[in-house]
């Protein structure tokens, strides 16, 4: 009766299908408010005055703050704002479309001031400064560093030189970012659209001075994050601050133009970078500096740290040194979006190789095949230490299984009857799961259990895979597990869902709770049969005597027996390191420069694999946002700051027609890693390896009309690829 | 203006200002399942079957859908639960905030008769999923129009 393994339909979706998932926005309260923001058209300026005269005269208006009003309504700091779209203040009225006529009526005198909106133009002395406190815009330089990449560099046959650059990303979330708070004079209760409810509630007590016991925090069901809601924002604040200056229930959602500017943007990574190999393709030394184009606040700490020591990737590299460097500019704040910083190292890193290959004129296959790590666990040049896995097997096995060779054969063949064919493939090794995480594990009556997680799903059909791994471990069926999670009334203190590390993390804190919940119960299942029981199946047994779980929970509750029928576990998780191999086929138009993705194939190392159909879905929807990255996704602005991809009809996310076929395969011989669960992660696994794959793919085929040309940046656009071809 | 509209077949006799939006109006009459990812038209979480064809409802101002039939996606009946049972099988849904237009829009598709995976994507490539890549709606959605 095991369940970890199967490929089960998830729980979740009851409620999802029938329309029943209840969103912030959903969240009706009686005498709801409507909250607002007036936001900067300026990408930089002062803010000399905010007017609500005319907007508080507006019918329904009941309040508004502003930059004058102090404490935890922090509007314009320092006087001034510093990307398009940050807020100066906000108004609370009776209804949303009173609301947004009263918006209009507030009048704020900007000074505009000049922007820097380049991340080398940034770096100029002359250059505007975004925080005039730290008297230059670099706002992080560190340097990373192993071996002697000198004398590596000075004794390499070939030194490759070259720069890559990766594009500002929206997120995108189909659910705009909202927050709903209500106060009722003894607790403060906040809704939010959040990855970390336990933040929120952290952040809110600091700055409204209440206790952690009078805020509570809900995750209500979150309509998609990709790590563009793992930070506490202004708004979840200034919502909440309003909710309980006004003792009344304030909700703010997001339309998807605000959410475009006010919610982290991802990626815009930069990597200058310089190479030494030996003639036979060994690569002997990787240095570069990576630049974050960090925007207007640096929110997205450790994004540009996080490329520069996993630059090395699945790759024997003894000699190093990558600088990682952030830099303000007057653009939305950068934080995390899907895989943060893994799937830049991995773009890089895959760039560099066929920039090597080429320079060798060394085959794409072969070249990797020499580099790979061939012995786990295996410290990385900057000191990272990959646990488990056998990556030489893993590839060889990859590319056969995903019928890399025979797709290049047939692509050739579609060549002779005029098709452009290109593909690529991608070879990763990433980094994830890291901190604790907590599982409260009540033993209910009637034999039934219920689990609160500190985890925060929000669509990776979580519910599900924790019922799996503790019916497994508590022995009994999955319809008597249910699990909660999203609210701090539940749980004290947790992480959340991002980097790929909740059943990592929250999946082993859940089994060492079932474990220790287990030994609760055999403690008073020997009070009652006199004997030491085994348990097995629901039931402890000794000395030809049995009770079943329902017996021994019911004996506690009417105290015949001592037992914790409560127990809590915290789980200390480090990381660990999923390795795997892509493949990519694309076709070009050469007319209109057009490249359409064909399919897309994933073969996988994850250690234990919960659940085969959440997993796939992990993999199939990190892909296509991979691949849109590759093809699709920028956020552009103009030179004065404005940001010219301000909704969805402007910012190009793939719809069902772009999506390729994928096939998703995991290991034959996968390396589990020693977290209990044995899990390493799946969540981002497949956005890292899809924009390397698709990048080479696309070049594959370029390099059909056109030989030598090398791709540098993302998105490649059909524009970028007409001008190629010319 | 007072208007009517006939919701999953219930009918409801509302007073709204001109200018509000139908998806809005049908939000605070409780189908909350008609949710709103956008403000140009283009998401698709807001769609709804109109007299038999799917809308995006932030396009369209209550007023203008005066005396209307619609159909959204807490509606039941055959070709809707064999379409919530694909989707749970194929794993079709994640965050689940597009779910809804994709399933009124999958509906329409059935309803319609699609005869090929090209008319499915086709016609499901209104409806903008951030979570699934498609694939596994575009394989509930064929299954059950039997291609």
């Amino acid at each position: 009766m095991k369940y970890v393994g199967r490929p089960i339909p998830r729980v979740e979706d009851e409620l999802i299908l029938r329309g029943k998932a209840a969103y912030v926005d959903d969240v009706e309260l009686p005498g709801m408010l409507y909250a607002g923001f007036v936001r900067s058209p300026y990408a930089h300026a002062r803010v000399l005055k905010v007017d609500f005269s005319d907007a508080l005269k507006m019918p329904g208006v009941v309040a508004a703050f502003g930059p004058g009003d102090g404490g935890p309504f922090n509007f314009a700091p320092g006087g001034k704002v510093r990307y398009q779209g940050e807020a100066v203040a906000m108004v609370v009225a009776r209804d949303r479309y009173l609301l947004y006529d009263a918006l209009e009526k507030v009048a704020v005198d900007y000074e505009p001031l000049p922007a820097v909106l380049d991340i080398y133009e940034a770096l100029r002395p002359d250059a505007p400064l975004v925080d005039e406190s730290l008297g230059s815009n670099v706002v992080h330089d560190k340097v990373y560093e192993g071996g002697d990449p000198d004398r590596a560099l000075k004794e390499a046959d070939v030194v490759v030189e070259g720069r890559f650059v990766i594009q500002r990303i929206i997120p995108s979330a189909m659910e705009p970012r909202g927050v709903v708070a209500t106060y009722d004079g003894d607790v403060l209760t906040i809704w939010s659209s959040t990855q970390v409810p336990f933040d929120v509630r952290k952040e809110v007590a600091k700055a409204l001075g209440l206790p952690l016991s009078r805020v509570r925090a809900i995750q209500p069901f979150v309509g998609g994050a990709f790590g563009s809601k793992l930070l506490v924002y202004p708004e979840e604040i200034w919502v909440a601050a309003a909710a309980y200056r006004l003792k009344a229930p304030v909700k703010w959602v997001a339309t998807r133009s605000e959410d475009f500017k006010a919610a982290t943007h991802g990626r815009a990574l930069t990597l200058e970078y310089r190479v030494g190999a030996s003639r036979d393709g060994r690569i002997l030394a990787v240095t570069g500096t990576v630049y974050a184009d960090a925007g207007a606040y640096y929110w997205g700490e450790g994004l540009a740290d996080t490329a520069a020591q996993m630059l090395p990737g699945p790759y024997d590299i003894r000699h190093g040194r990558v600088r990682a460097v952030a830099v303000l500019t007057n653009k939305t704040p950068l934080s995390a979006y899907r895989g943060a910083g893994r799937p830049e190292a991995t773009l890089f890193i895959e760039r560099i190789m066929d920039h090597v290959a080429d320079v060798l004129g060394m085959d794409r296959v072969e070249i990797r095949r020499r580099n790979l790590i061939r012995q786990l666990p295996y410290r990385n040049v900057f000191g990272i230490t990959y646990d488990t896995g056998d990556y030489p097997t893993a590839f060889e096995r990859g590319l056969e299984r995903l019928g890399y060779r025979d797709l290049k054969r047939w692509a050739d063949e579609e060549a002779k009857r005029g098709r452009i064919i290109g593909v690529g493939f991608s070879v990763y090794v990433e980094i994830t799961t890291f901190g604790y995480e907590t599982a409260v594990l009540r033993a209910e009556r009637d034999g039934s259990f219920t689990l609160y997680t500190a985890l925060t799903p929000h669509g990776q059909g979580l519910a599900t895979a924790l019922a799996q791994v503790l019916a497994d471990e508590l022995e009994v069926p999955m319809e008597r597990i249910k699990v909660f999670w999203g609210d701090t009334a539940y749980v004290g203190d947790g992480i959340g869902t991002m980097g790929s590390r909740s059943i990592t993390a929250g999946g082993s804190a859940a089994i060492l709770a079932a474990r220790r919940l287990k030994e609760e119960l055999a403690k008073a299942a020997e009070k009652l049969l006199g004997c030491r029981p085994v348990y097995s199946g629901g039931i402890f047994q000794c000395g030809g005597n049995s009770v079943t779980i329902e017996e021994v929970v019911k004996a506690v509750y009417r105290g015949k027996a001592e037992a914790q029928l409560t127990v809590e576990a915290i789980y200390r998780a480090d990381a660990t390191f999923p390795f795997g191999v892509h493949v990519a086929a694309v076709e070009l138009d050469p007319e209109t420069g057009f490249v359409r993705p064909l399919l897309y194939r994933s073969y996988d190392d994850v250690g234990v694999v919960v659940n085969p159909l959440l997993a796939a879905g992990q993999a199939i929807g990190g892909a296509l946002q991979g691949i849109a990255q590759a093809l699709y996704e920028e956020a552009v602005y103009d030179e004065s700051g404005n940001l010219l991809t301000p909704n969805l009809a402007f910012y190009y996310v793939p719809t069902a027609a772009e999506a390729p076929r994928y096939e998703v395969y995991f290991a034959d011989e996968p390396h589990p890693s020693k977290h209990p669960t044995g899990t390493k992660g799946i969540g981002e696994a497949a956005t890292i390896a899809s924009t390397p794959a698709v990048v080479m793919a696309v070049e594959d085929a370029i390099r059909r009309l056109k030989p030598g040309v090398r791709i540098d940046k993302t998105p490649i656009t059909p524009e970028d690829v007409w001008r190629l071809l010319r | 203006m007072k208007i009517t509209l006939k919701v999953n077949g219930v009918l409801h006799e509302v007073d709204v200002e001109p200018r509000k939006l139908l998806v809005h109006v049908l939000r605070e009459l409780g189908y909350k399942s008609v949710r709103v990812g956008c403000d140009t038209a283009t998401c698709g979480a807001c769609t709804v079957l109109i007299d038999g064809r799917p809308v995006k409802t932030c396009n369209v101002l209550a007023v203008q859908a005066d005396g209307a039939e619609i159909y959204t996606a807490d509606y039941s009946d055959e070709v809707m639960e064999k379409l919530r049972g694909a989707f749970k099988r194929h794993h079709a849904a994640q965050c689940g905030f597009c779910t809804s237009g994709m399933l009124t829009t999958a509906y329409y598709l059935v309803r319609r008769g699609v005869k090929s995976e090209e008319e499915v994507v086709e016609g499901l490539s209104g409806v903008l999923c951030r979570c699934t890549g498609y694939q596994n709606i575009v394989d509930a959605v064929k299954e059950v129009a039997g291609l």
